[in-house]
Formats: C-alpha cells, structure tokens, sequence
C-alpha cells in the first residue's frame, strides 16, 4: 500500500523527478516518467487530431452498393413528416441507384442559406415559395426547365394559379423555372356552419362579399354574459391567426408590388379601403373588446384554437387547419369558401385567393443534381402528390386531381381550395427578393392601424416610403453587383 | 536557451488547442465580419465592396432608431432594477438566523437555469391578458390587469419583468460578497452606532461595490444584446405591439438571414460592440470613484 502510493505521487509529480537522485540512477537522456507524460500527451493529441482528420466521420455520399446518398431538408414534423418519410421510404424501396435521407428542421431557409453559402448544400430542400425569388436571383439553386423536363416535370403540369409560384426571370431576364411544389396550400375562409344556423343564415350560403362577411360576422357575434362589453364569440378577427396581415388589399383588388415597375404599392387606394375596413371593425366592436378577445384565442395546433373552439365563427386560413379540426374536434360542422372580396371583384368562376404552397428545389452546387431531380420527379407523380396532399389536408397542386382523390379527401373544403389554386386570379406575395422586409413594414404598422393610432393611409403611407427605400436599395445593391461581376467600377 | 525554447514550445503547445480555438472561432470570423461590414453581401452571393455605405446607412435606418430606443429603454430599465434586486434578495438570503436559507438560495437561482425558450413561453401564459396568473392575482385586488403582451404600453414593462426573473446568477454572486465581508467592520459600525440600514450604506455596499460593478457590466452586456424571449413571444406579432419588442439584436438577425442584408447586420454587429465597449471604459472610470477595492 505504501509502496504504491510512493509510486502514485512520483508520478503525479511529473517532470520534477529529473533531478538529483533519479538523474544518478538512470543513464542521461532516459525518457523519464515525466518528458514521456509530457511528449506523450503532445504527441498523443497531435496524432489523435491527424487521425481525426484522416480517418474520422465526414459527409460520405457512397454507400455500400453504389447506392448514391442524397440528404433532403424539410420543414415537416409530425404527420406531415411521417407522410413524407414514406414517401422517401417508397422511393428508395422503388430502386436501387439513390438512397435520400431524410432530415426535418426548423427555419429551413435561413440554414440553406448558411449551408449553401458554406458550399455544403442539401441535395433536395423543401422551401416556402417565398423563397424562390431570392434563391434564384443569387443563382443559389438549379433551374428546372431543363433538368425537369428530362424526367418529364414542366410547368404545365401543374395548375394555373400554382405555376406562378415556381418561375422568376434569371440573371439575363428570362423567366424559368426553379421549384417544385410539395403540397399546394390555398388561402380560403372556414365558417362554422351551426353558428350561421344559430344566427338565422343559410350554412350552404357563405358571405361572397366584404359587405356580406361584415353582415354575416354581426349575425354571429354573441355578446358575454358574465363581463359586460365583451364579447363571447366574434364573427370574424383580422388579428386571427394574424399570419397574413398583407392580405386584406388583394380582397380589394390592391397588390403590394408591382412586378413591371419594380415598384412598392403599399399605399394603393386599393389597399388604404382595405385596412379603413380592418379599423371599422374596432369602432364597431370596440378595440379593447376584440384585444380582450384575441387574448383568450388558444394555440393553434390545440383544442383551443379560436375556430375549433367556436370563439371565432369565420376564419382565414390554409388546407391544414382541417387536419387540425379533425385532430382536435372532428365534429365541427364547418364549411369552406373562398374569401370574400369587395362587391366589384365577385366572379363566381375565377375565386381571389393566395398560393401559399411548400416547394422542392435543388440548390447548385449539388454533387448529382440528376439524381436529386429523380427524386424530385418521384415526388411530382399524380400518385404520391395525392397521398402526401391527402395526409396533409391539401389539395392537389396538379392541374388535374382524380375523382377518388377529391371523393375521399379529409378537407371538406377540397374543392375550393383546389379552385383557387386553378384560379387564373389567385395571387402569390411579391415576387421579390425583398419580399420579407417589405412584408415586415406591412407587420410593424399592423398593430397601429388595427388599434386606430393612426389613419390607414397614415400608416400606409409611412410603410410604402420605406417598402420604396429597400426596393430600390436592392436594385441599387443588384446593379452594383452586376457592374462588379462584368468587371465595372462598383 | 535550449531548454527555454523547448519549454516555450511546450506551453505553445499544451495551449494550442485553445489557441486554435481562439483564432478558428473568434479571431478569424470577427476579422471577415468586420471585412463583410463594409460589403453587400447578401449570404447566397459573394461579396461585393461598397466601403463605409453600411455605416452611413445606419445614420438614417428609421427601423434601426426604432430598435436601439427600444434597447436603451429596456437596458436602462432593466440593469439598475436587477442589479438593485439581486442585492436586496442577497441581503435578506444573509440575514443571520433566516429558516430555510438553502431553499431561498435555490428558489431565486433555478430561472436562470431553465432555458430560455422554455421560460418564455411560460411567461407568454403567466403574461395572458385573460387567463394570465398575474392578471388573476391582481383580479384578487380588484385590479384589471392589461393585455400585457398585446398592449403597446405593457409589452416593454412586461419584458422587463421577465429580465428581472432571471436575476438569480448575479444575486448568488452578491450572496458570495456580502459573506466575505468582515465581521468586524459590522461590529466597529455598531460601536460607531449605527444602525442596520446605515450600515448597510455605509459598510456593506462598499465592501461589496466591486461584484456590483462585475453584475452591472456582464448585464449590460447582455441586455444590450437581448433576443431570444422577444423573438420567441413575439414571433406571431412581428416586433411585438406597435413594434415595442423589436431589439437591436432582433433587427440585425433580420437582416442577416431574412433580408439578404449579411453585410448591413455585420455592420450593426461592430457598431454594437463599439457600443459596449464604450459603455464598459465608461463604467470602469466611474467605478474609480464609486467602487471600494480592499487592500491585500
């Protein structure tokens, strides 16, 4: 025990034992216990880092079999997840050439850009159509029209209103394709069908009109019993789920940008009308009632979401709320219908609603950008959009769906939101790199105008001088950049 | 001379991971931001030379205004109200004879170990104008709580109040302080014949004025630099009520990987770091005269 502990300490003192005693017993330059402790973890971490660097873990796209590895990115957990694993499960069980991973995560544009900034992309990614115009003015993913065409993916195959979503003018002006589409989402309106019936309207009859949803929404409105001037359901919240507060001016026929002038049209008469009726709401209903309201409204994916839950009688919203219903309260009497728009704009045939749709796009740079299309052409057959579209709630963004597709769809409202993904007036948010921003000042007025602070045209006016600012900084940016890559003075 | 190189190459050596650390991971990405501050680089593209355009662009960015207000109200609020807090619970934790110490230790310093997307979220429901718990408590008195994070007047009070939850690291590390203390300065005060709340002023603020100097300065530092619990309360509301939870670190994130702007956020990133830096020399010079140094 005692000679053990000797020996513990002699160790532990390291270097110190070259000296005196040690020194006489051992021949000159002997590795002592402690330049063998010392050159040893040295060397030893000096080896472990070569190792490492030679041998250790690295992104391998080969698999035993030849098999090329594809990693595909997408934003999808959950059911919608599941969905999509089977998917790329059936794809790869349906060949033996590519093998795709599936990876899901959360802010998926934001680390495609870091990804393909570090020269390290994903094969295939599935971003928000949103997305595209940015990517594609950086050049940072494939264009399709030709690499889709050799698996016979064009743009014809899909529905008119959907195609939109997937072009965007290259460097020299021309308009190409760069996405696929992953489930098409259409904006449109649920009603609560045993609401319209409570309140004396026809639940096959939904508001067509701004003035009829305003009429309707009275009809349904029930006042609190327990606080006085609040109320116990509304029949229609701007600020429910407050996703879209862009919307309101297409409704009115107003846009946000103008694609031929590069130019913001925040401030449109169009769009002002638009949000003077977002602010009557609170001078008919009292703002600090609503704000109450709105502050009772539930988490979305939950029972208490304001529409399951009957605080809110008519809502906006995409395909994927009824997965929700069904998940929720699968008893909902609810109906579907296209939004309503002002009175001039009804046409029956030719509904007004967003695209929202996922799409798939191949970021350049990719090792094997044909097999990351085969992939994507996998996904694109009438067959497997029908399954995923099913399982997701949504309609199918193809110009065509089958009969057994639309008769056993779990969304109620499947034919309406495929109309509008067909409709030749069905719009996408600006096609603009700038899109976001312009987005955010429409946001960062949003709780001014709907708590009138300030007039619409107030603060419409405020958002379109800077909306104009940051489009024109980035064709500024875009000029300088071209003058700088043909060799010009920047 | 041999053998102080060896020994010079050794210390190089045990220290090189760090150093590779260092230079990797700070050294190396702070130089390319700093060049990156004076390009448009939008992230997808290279990046081109545009000089100080990045700089002069800041001067007349009414979002950017916007922000660095709403950070200085909320810094200005929020170090002095913790700080003063963390010593005041600190003192009432040292309180000589107080029953259940350890647990009050533990009660004030587990926030800071919940995570902060977790903590935010809970304080979305505690913050709940309708069925809030602090809306319900103050029911109790007949008071009619706001809609704290949907009212443009309460959301900045709100996160506040949140900031001031997660005081429990710098109340631990006055805890530390005020039991170094000595003793008999307590009792040379009592002889001098005065009472616990001058000699707290007159011995034990002193005494402890150094740790108070470290909590205001690492606060400051990141309360200047706040993001996490706005983005995630406000992340359905973008900037929160009347843009009132829109932060400077908010802004520049924006630009960074929303807006195609990596050059502008680079350059915002250098501006807020100058920013600190200044505010940490001026609070190292006024501490001269303020914080109380013991002699060895």
């Amino acid at each position: 025990m005692q000679a053990d502990a000797n020996e513990s300490n002699s160790v532990s003192r390291g270097s110190n034992l070259s000296s005196t005693s040690d020194a006489i017993s051992r021949p000159e330059n002997a590795l002592t216990i402690g330049t063998i402790t010392r050159r040893a973890a040295v060397g030893g971490m000096a080896a472990a880092a070569l190792g490492f660097a030679v041998f250790g873990p690295r992104g391998s796209k080969e698999v035993t079999g030849g098999r090329v590895v594809l990693d595909y990115w997408e934003k999808w957990t959950g059911i919608e997840g599941k969905a999509m694993q089977r998917v790329v499960n059936d794809f790869n069980n349906s060949q033996s050439r590519i093998f795709v991973r599936y990876f899901a995560m959360s802010g998926i544009d934001q680390k495609t850009q870091v990804a393909i900034a570090g020269k390290a992309p994903p094969d295939v990614v599935g971003l928000w159509n949103y997305n595209v115009p940015s990517f594609a003015a950086a050049g940072a993913i494939e264009p399709l029209d030709e690499l889709g065409a050799e698996f016979g993916v064009g743009l014809e195959k899909y529905a008119a209103g959907i195609r939109q979503v997937l072009t965007y003018p290259d460097a020299a002006g021309k308009e190409r394709m760069w996405a696929t589409v992953n489930t098409g989402g259409t904006l449109a309106m649920y009603y609560n069908k045993a609401h319209f019936r409570e309140a004396g309207l026809d639940p096959e009859k939904p508001p067509l009109t701004i003035a009829e949803l305003d009429a309707y929404a009275l009809k349904c409105t029930v006042k609190s019993k327990t606080q006085a001037g609040d109320y116990a359901r509304v029949g229609f919240h701007h600020r429910e789920p407050g996703w879209w507060n862009f919307i309101w001016g297409y409704h009115f026929g107003g846009s946000l940008y103008d694609e031929k002038t590069k130019q913001a049209t925040l401030d449109s008469p169009e769009n002002i009308a638009a949000y003077e009726w977002m602010q009557s709401y609170g001078k008919a209903y009292g703002i600090d009632a609503l704000n109450t309201m709105r502050s009772s409204f539930g988490n979305y994916d939950s029972a208490q979401n304001a529409f399951i839950n009957g605080s809110v009688s008519m809502i906006l919203q995409g395909p994927w709320l009824a997965n929700m219903i069904n998940s929720h309260k699968p008893d909902l009497d609810y109906g579907v219908a296209p939004f309503p728009v002002a009175e001039r704009l009804y046409e029956k045939d030719a509904p007004i609603g967003l695209i929202d749709t996922d799409v798939l796009v191949i970021p350049k740079g990719v090792r094997n950008p044909k097999a990351s299309m085969e992939f994507v052409a996998y996904t694109q057959r009438p067959d497997v959009v029908e399954f995923l579209s099913t399982v997701h709630c949504k309609g199918s963004p193809l110009a065509s769906s089958s009969e057994a597709f639309r008769k056993n769809h779990p969304n109620r409202g499947i034919e309406v939101f495929e109309a509008i993904g067909r409709s030749p007036r069905s719009f996408r948010v600006p096609p603009t790199p700038t899109w976001l921003a312009l987005r955010d000042q429409m946001e960062f007025m949003i709780d001014d105008v709907w708590n009138n602070r300030r007039s619409a045209a107030q603060a419409l006016n405020g958002a379109q001088r800077r909306g104009q600012a940051i489009v024109d900084r980035d064709s500024d940016q875009r000029r300088r950049r071209a003058g700088s890559s043909a060799g010009g003075v920047v | 001379m041999k053998k102080q190189m060896r020994e010079s190459l050794a210390g190089y050596a045990w220290i090189s991971p760090w150093l590779f650390g260092f230079v990797v991971f700070l050294a190396l990405p702070a130089a390319m931001s700093l060049y990156f501050s004076f390009t448009d680089y939008p992230l997808l593209e290279s990046p081109v030379w545009v000089g100080g355009k990045n700089y002069t662009r800041m001067l007349t960015d009414s979002t950017l205004h916007t922000t660095l207000l709403n950070t200085g109200v909320y810094a200005a609020a929020t170090i002095p109200l913790s700080v003063a807090l963390s010593v005041v619970l600190a003192a009432l934790i040292n309180t000589r004879g107080l029953v259940g110490r350890r647990f009050f230790e533990v009660a004030v310093f587990v926030p800071t170990l919940v995570p902060l997307v977790a903590g935010a979220m809970v304080w979305m429901w505690l913050l709940n104008g309708e069925f809030g718990f602090l809306n319900q408590v103050l029911g109790i008195f007949w008071i009619d709580g706001p809609n704290w994070l949907l009212d443009k007047n309460w959301a900045m009070p709100a996160l506040i109040l949140i900031a001031i939850w997660g005081v429990g690291q710098s109340t631990v590390l006055s805890l530390a302080a005020l039991r170094e203390v000595p003793q008999q300065l307590y009792e040379a005060a009592e002889l001098d014949g005065m009472g616990p709340i001058r000699s707290f002023f007159n011995v034990t603020l002193p005494m402890i004025s150094p740790m108070i100097l470290f909590n205001t300065i690492t606060m400051m530092i990141g309360v200047l630099q706040v993001f996490v619990v706005p983005y995630v309360i406000f992340q359905k509301d973008r900037g929160g009520p009347g843009m009132r939870g829109y932060f400077y670190t908010s802004y520049l994130y924006d630009n960074a990987f929303s807006y195609g702007q990596m050059g502008y956020a680079c350059a915002m990133a250098w501006v807020q770091t100058l920013i600190i830096l200044i505010l940490t020399g001026l609070m190292f010079y006024a501490s001269r005269k303020l914080v109380h140094y013991r002699s060895a």
